[in-house]
């Protein structure tokens, strides 16, 4: 299976999960023992980054949800990067687009966040 | 066993188990790839087809089932690919299932399966269930 996960942290604390491959029922356990390490950091924002994963299922949404919820409700957020019209289309059609902020690149992502933050 | 009877069938099993589902997804990707589908269109099928296996392999895990199967069939024809899923993986007693967040993926794989298929149908089997849907070709 075609999945790889990085989680690095940027020099002012800001934790980003780069995806890989696919991201569906056998791989997205692993999305989800990260974002809530994330969550039990402390973390007030993550971004995901989706932009080389070139499949993306609804377990991997129902992770990303549950892990957007449990943000806002630290008022906090998920922040994804995706410039991909394919995996983007998975949260136009779902109407996700709505819910997340999604970046094309994680400059714009980080851009934004420190933007909310001041 | 050769299918004489359908000769634009493919047909596959595999373990009812979360890594296996790959495996449904790229065949059709083969299968779908032989019709006059766009790119995107190619892509609602094989999503179609991911999110319908892993509802089959949830309700093998909620259920218990460890040895269950997921038979894939597609058949193709010049207007239209229909493909058939059926799992071995017991009942889908939505009622036990309790309306938790677990349950979020499943309503929204269903939620996919709608918006990504021209036709889809849901029946119970014994012992599993039966999932139909079908793509027309030239649709968009």
């Amino acid at each position: 299976m075609n999945f790889k996960m990085d989680m690095r942290t940027l020099d002012h604390g800001l934790p980003i999960i780069d995806l890989e491959g696919e991201v569906d029922v056998y791989t997205a356990p692993q999305l989800k023992q990260q974002v809530i390490s994330v969550l039990e950091s402390g973390a007030k924002e993550l971004i995901v980054d989706l932009t080389k994963v070139d499949y993306l299922d609804s377990t991997a949404l129902g992770v990303l949800i549950g892990g957007l919820k449990r943000m806002r409700e630290a008022d906090g957020n998920v922040t994804l990067v995706c410039p991909s019209p394919r995996i983007k289309r998975v949260f136009e059609i779902t109407g996700l687009d709505k819910i997340f902020d999604i970046y094309n690149t994680q400059e714009d992502a980080q851009e934004a966040i420190g933007k909310e933050n001041i | 066993m050769p299918n004489s009877v359908c000769p634009t069938c493919v047909e596959l099993t595999i373990p009812c188990v979360p890594e296996f589902v790959g495996v449904a997804r790229l065949a059709i990707l083969g299968v779908a790839s032989r019709m006059k589908f766009s790119y995107d269109e190619v892509e609602d099928v094989r999503l179609a087809v991911g999110e319908a296996c892993t509802t089959s392999v949830e309700w093998a895990q909620r259920n218990a089932k460890e040895n269950s199967t997921i038979t894939l069939r597609s058949e193709i024809d010049s207007k239209k690919l229909t493909v058939d899923i059926f799992d071995n993986a017991g009942a889908r007693n939505t009622d036990s299932a309790g309306a938790d967040a677990e349950q979020e993926p499943e309503n929204l794989g269903a939620l996919l399966i709608t918006l990504l298929v021209d036709e889809v149908s849901v029946e119970a089997t014994d012992g599993g269930t039966h999932v139909r849907m079908v793509k027309y070709a030239g649709q968009r």
